[in-house]
């Protein structure tokens, strides 16, 4: 299908697909969009908002979301260019806003981006937590024992058991990383491990290696917007966890629902830039 | 209906029974097992020109066919790419979620009819009902980009393919799937067989991003 159709007919207006709740779209957010504030703002937020629950009495997250897509240039604060619309970094901790690299790593994503493309070019999955700011929508649905995140881009998905169980092997990579999901409180907490690390954070190429350990948090700040916490921690890269903060806004368009995006079918830019001598990134 | 299902056939590589024989370019351990089809009758009605068609393609599958380029395999291929795939069940939809290439259908059950868009989608657009303990999908608004098997069987733009899942014991499900395309065949033809439950205890759906290796294949 071509990217024209897909990106003029997001309205069905006969499809109804439902999400539960059914919010005011005219409700103004509680906290504003840039990420420390935001961050600073969610956490009392969220303490004074009586989330609305599933009929299984846990939060209930589903619907579309976006996230800043900004940041899928560059995760820490850049300007505006012709290239790119810029923004404030999502990093929250440190406070300074910047990756926290081990001296050895700190040179590599100036490096990797004259020698790398961007995995996102040829349609790879684009991992965690990548997948939640690209420019395009999320929707997340919920049962008794999963919480299940579909991703519009290239149809990732990620399946989130909330029952107890155990991680992959530590052999078995994936793209997507493995994700075992609990509820504390009002959140939704999700440990993911098993990373390929063949994804990059954005087109800067920040990166993380394979023995990553990925936190995230989802939390209701108001009924259309969630608080989005992800903790970084791996030793081989950085020298201390670290922390993005950003919101994530529900999409309350009537009757919007996610299009398949046939991304590699349509895919013509990796080969000329391959031709140009760049090559796939193999992972660290 | 929930759980982590997958076929065993050797309809990936051809619907229709067939011989073993060597797959052109691959090595000969790689080489296709013979099977005795899935079709109901064993024989698709395809019109004279299509026949035609269906047997070039056969001849060319191994630069023809879509799944060369790792593209998404259409309805019904996908559910007999011999990967596993999950079945989540939500109050207005069930969800198939493949291994192979994280494809994922979303069939809503809330009634809602099939978008009224010029849109067309490679694994098509599903609505569902339930018959009885029946999950009936309908699915419609294919590309003509895709084939059914490793043998050039195909269809046109106009597929409409009517799946039908049915419980027929704790672990196990008849999948069947009626083919209806009047610019290639002459009637409705259905194909059908076994869903088996992945006995595995802690049995998850894992990655095959058929495209993503490719890349490193590269000279």
């Amino acid at each position: 299908m071509s990217r024209a159709i897909r990106l003029a007919v997001i309205a069905v207006a006969a499809t109804a697909t439902g999400r539960g709740q059914s919010p005011d779209p005219g409700t103004s957010p509680t906290c504003p969009s840039e990420p420390a504030p935001f961050h600073a703002c969610a956490q009392d937020a969220a303490a004074n908002f009586n989330a609305p629950k599933t009929k299984d009495g846990t939060p209930d997250l589903q619907g579309f979301w976006r996230g800043p897509a900004y940041a899928t240039e560059n995760i820490e604060e850049h300007p505006k260019t012709d290239d790119d619309d810029g923004g404030k970094s999502l990093i929250v901790d440190p406070a300074e806003g910047k990756i926290p690299y081990q001296a050895w790593a700190s040179p590599l994503p100036s490096m990797h981006r004259l020698k790398y493309v961007d995995p996102n070019v040829p349609c790879f999955p684009s991992g965690v937590p990548r997948s939640l700011y690209v420019p395009t929508q999320i929707q997340i649905l919920q049962n008794t024992e999963h919480v299940l995140i579909l991703f519009e881009r290239a149809h990732t998905y990620r399946v989130i058991p909330t029952t107890p169980g155990r991680h992959l092997g530590a052999n078995v990579r994936l793209w997507m990383g493995d994700s075992r999901g609990r509820w504390e409180g009002n959140t939704l907490v999700v440990d993911v491990t098993n990373h390929t690390a063949k994804v990059w954070f954005d087109q800067a190429a920040n990166f993380y290696s394979d023995a990553v350990h990925i936190i995230e948090r989802f939390t209701l700040v108001d009924p259309n917007t969630l608080h989005y916490q992800v903790t970084i921690n791996d030793s081989k890269v950085y020298t201390r966890p670290w922390t993005m903060a950003f919101p994530l806004r529900r999409n309350t368009e009537r009757g919007f629902r996610l299009l398949e995006e046939a991304c590699h079918e349509g895919e013509r830019n990796t080969d000329p830039l391959i031709a140009l001598g760049y090559n796939i990134y193999p992972g660290i | 209906m929930q759980g982590v299902w997958q076929t065993l056939n050797t309809a990936a590589w051809n619907i229709q029974g067939h011989s073993e024989e060597r797959y052109p370019g691959l090595p000969a351990r790689f080489s296709m097992p013979a099977g005795q089809g899935v079709v109901e009758g064993d024989e698709i009605p395809y019109q004279s020109w299509a026949a035609a068609q269906r047997d070039e393609n056969y001849k060319n599958r191994h630069t023809a066919d879509p799944e060369e380029k790792c593209y998404l395999p259409g309805v019904p291929r996908i559910t007999y790419t011999q990967s596993p795939f999950q079945i989540l069940q939500f109050h207005d939809r069930v969800v198939l979620l493949y291994e192979h290439l994280h494809a994922v259908r979303e069939i809503y059950t809330d009634g809602s009819p099939h978008p009224d868009l010029p849109v067309e989608f490679w694994l098509g657009d599903s609505r569902g009902r339930w018959e009885g303990a029946t999950l009936v999908v309908d699915v419609t608004q294919f590309t003509n980009q895709t084939w059914f098997d490793r043998a050039g069987n195909f269809h046109s733009d106009a597929l409409h393919v009517i799946e039908r899942y049915t419980r027929t014991g704790p672990d196990h499900m008849l999948y069947e799937a009626a083919i209806e395309d009047p610019k290639v065949f002459t009637r409705r033809w259905t194909i059908s067989m076994p869903l088996y439950r992945r006995q595995e205890a802690e049995i998850r759906i894992l990655e095959n991003e058929c495209y993503a290796l490719a890349p490193e294949e590269a000279p």
